[in-house]
């Protein structure tokens, strides 16, 4: 095509010049001429390019609206709901849908003197559905050691409903996870630094603690709160060793004696959190005496480049201590405990900044915890001094994504009994 | 071939069924710039240069070969900032992020368009707030400067990877 409109210039050009009047006259009908070759020429790429351009144009347009999702559905906004600001509350009123999600941890202790082990410790499943945009159901169905023909189990860990009113005030319902302490809620294993929970968050907070409740929750400012009425925990299953065993875990629960448990926590700027929370009620059920349990917290978690300090500190009563080990046929140093409590602190820096950009963490840590289950015990009875422990646990969480964790350490168990053993331990994690 | 359309047909359906968009793109751009800016859409093929310079200098992996951004400008044609759309994963479901860089290559704004994980796990503004004002620099990410989200750790590195990556894009592409 170019060459064609170059060969009619030319010859336009030529016969021009035959009839030339003069040569100024001829140069410049020449120049012109050659100003609309370089026109055309200029011109008649363009013609094609312009047409693939809009193409291009018109594809781009396709994938982008396809990419950020355009062409589904915008929940209408108006108010703020739940807390969130301006942008974040109108994912209340998204359409409904069904949510998937989970966790699980593989552990293996080398335990001194005693048999080795390796477990597959968790695998967890997360369900939750919005039904509109003001109720939500969500649930942990956890699978624990794998079988359940040897020693593995299947709990419905919570299940619950949620009302959402306002961002200060909404309602749950169902089964709860108890709001105390920093692991109950958060129990995920990229969350905490060591193979294994700290054993406060065991002996102490029987993490992982759910009962059946209705309650409140919501944020205010820089506050959140959550508080639920609910099944209390059971005496008969109180020891030496703690209120683990009296958990109801919303099993055919005994509601005789109900309990308050309430949470605040202060977020005084992003990655902080400053808590405490309480829990009581009576633990007799069907039984005469009240028994009951109190338990309160407080907690801190604080996470800045790099840095990851939790602490806690933890005290519990039971009352009628003397009657609870009567029926319970609980003896000597086999009582349980009138007064029990503890504390730990964990701290963990990721080096993996210092000799990379990417996103895996290489985390050295270091925790110390030290409870007792039975500071005191009823008059008549005894302290057994192997409940009352000092445990240091020290070693590295390496996570390649932050999904996914190895965790090694080593555990020094010292107690007043001196029969404390230690371990060592290597964990794999996942979340999704 | 009719089973794999089926599927496919069954997973798009779900997807739109569940999905949690809350901003359109329109609406976003609408608060991206004052009123009176000139926005003029730009569309970028990267070369594999270009993509592997992005991500190396991002320290982010990312896929996309076709970057769109808008232009803002004022009525003396002088460039006021540049709107970039992100779509990622963010645990196991998509987020869809606007991020607006200045003309002098900072973070100026962060808007969520739409965001599929359950809503506990969505940034709250005044942690996206950390953004503003940001570069592409060491200190951008929730190890250094950013101060991590509270048990929802995976919204906020989305979040800051997007921006990385969308900030090391910029660098690479011309002015308007």
């Amino acid at each position: 095509m170019l060459k064609r409109f170059a060969s009619i210039a030319l010859a336009l050009t030529v016969t021009t010049s035959l009839f030339a009047q003069d040569s100024a006259d001829l140069e410049r009908r020449l120049r012109e001429l050659e100003q609309k070759i370089a026109q055309m020429q200029a011109a008649q790429p363009n013609a094609d390019l312009a047409e693939v351009r809009r193409q291009i144009e018109a594809l781009g347009q396709e994938i982008e609206s396809l990419k950020t999702r355009q062409t589904e559905t915008v929940a209408t906004t108006d108010t703020t709901t739940y807390g969130m600001g301006a942008a974040a509350s109108k994912v209340y009123r998204a359409d409904e849908g069904i949510s998937f999600g989970g966790y699980g941890e593989f552990l293996y202790q080398n335990l001194e003197d005693r048999t080795d082990t390796a477990d597959a410790l968790r695998a967890i499943l997360y369900t939750g559905y919005k039904f509109n945009d003001r109720v939500i159901f969500n649930s942990e169905i956890e699978y624990e050691h794998a079988n359940t023909e040897r020693s593995g189990q299947v709990e419905v860990e919570f299940a619950y409903l949620d009302y959402l009113i306002t961002p200060a005030a909404n309602v749950r319902a169902g089964l709860l996870l108890m709001p105390v302490g920093i692991t109950n809620e958060q129990h995920e294993p990229t969350a905490f630094f060591a193979a294994r929970r700290s054993q406060l968050d065991s002996r102490i907070i029987p993490t992982t603690w759910n009962e059946l409740g209705v309650g409140v929750f919501g944020e205010v400012g820089r506050f959140s709160y959550r508080g639920y009425m609910t099944t209390a925990l059971t005496s008969s299953g109180i020891t030496a060793a703690g209120i683990r065993g009296s958990r109801q875990r919303g099993s055919q629960a005994k509601a005789d004696d109900l309990a308050f448990v309430g949470r605040v926590d202060f977020h005084p700027f992003e990655g902080t959190i400053i808590g405490a929370s309480a829990y009581t009620g009576n633990s007799g059920q069907e039984n005469t005496f009240g028994g009951r349990v109190t338990l309160a917290e407080v907690h801190a978690d604080a996470r800045f480049r790099g840095f990851e300090v939790r602490a806690l500190a933890a005290r519990g009563s039971i009352d009628d201590a003397a009657a609870i080990n009567a029926a319970n046929h609980l003896t000597g140093a086999a009582s349980v405990g009138e007064s029990f409590g503890g504390w730990y602190v964990e701290g963990g820096y990721d080096v993996a900044p210092l000799v990379t950009a990417r996103e895996l963490s290489v985390i050295p840590f270091v925790r110390y915890e030290s409870f007792d289950t039975q500071r005191e015990v009823p008059t008549g009875f005894l302290r057994n001094r192997a409940n009352d422990q000092n445990i240091l646990t020290f070693g590295v969480a390496f996570k390649p994504i932050p999904q996914t964790v190895i965790k090694i350490d080593w555990q020094n168990v010292d107690n007043e009994a001196n029969t404390g053993l230690n371990q060592w331990n290597i964990a794999l994690g996942y979340i999704f | 071939m009719t089973r794999v359309a089926l599927a496919a047909l069954v997973i798009v359906s779900a997807t739109t069924a569940g999905a949690r968009v809350f901003m359109t793109q329109q609406q976003a751009l609408a608060g991206a710039f004052p009123a009176g800016t000139k926005v003029v859409r730009q569309t970028f093929f990267l070369s594999p240069q270009q993509s592997a310079a992005a991500k190396k200098e991002s320290g982010v992996e990312f896929r996309d070969r076709m970057i769109v951004r808008y232009a803002g400008s004022d009525a003396a044609g002088t460039a006021i900032g540049y709107a970039y759309f992100d779509t990622h994963m963010v645990r196991t479901l998509p987020e869809t992020v606007m991020v607006v860089v200045g003309s002098d290559g900072r973070v100026q704004k962060v808007d969520i368009l739409s965001f599929d994980e359950p809503p506990d796990y969505m940034p709250k503004q005044r942690w996206i707030d950390q953004l503003r004002g940001r570069k592409l620099d060491d200190d951008l990410s929730l190890k250094r400067a950013i101060r991590p989200i509270t048990g929802a750790s995976l919204s906020g590195r989305a979040i800051v990877n997007a921006s990385r990556k969308i900030l090391a894009l910029h660098r690479l592409l011309p002015a308007q």
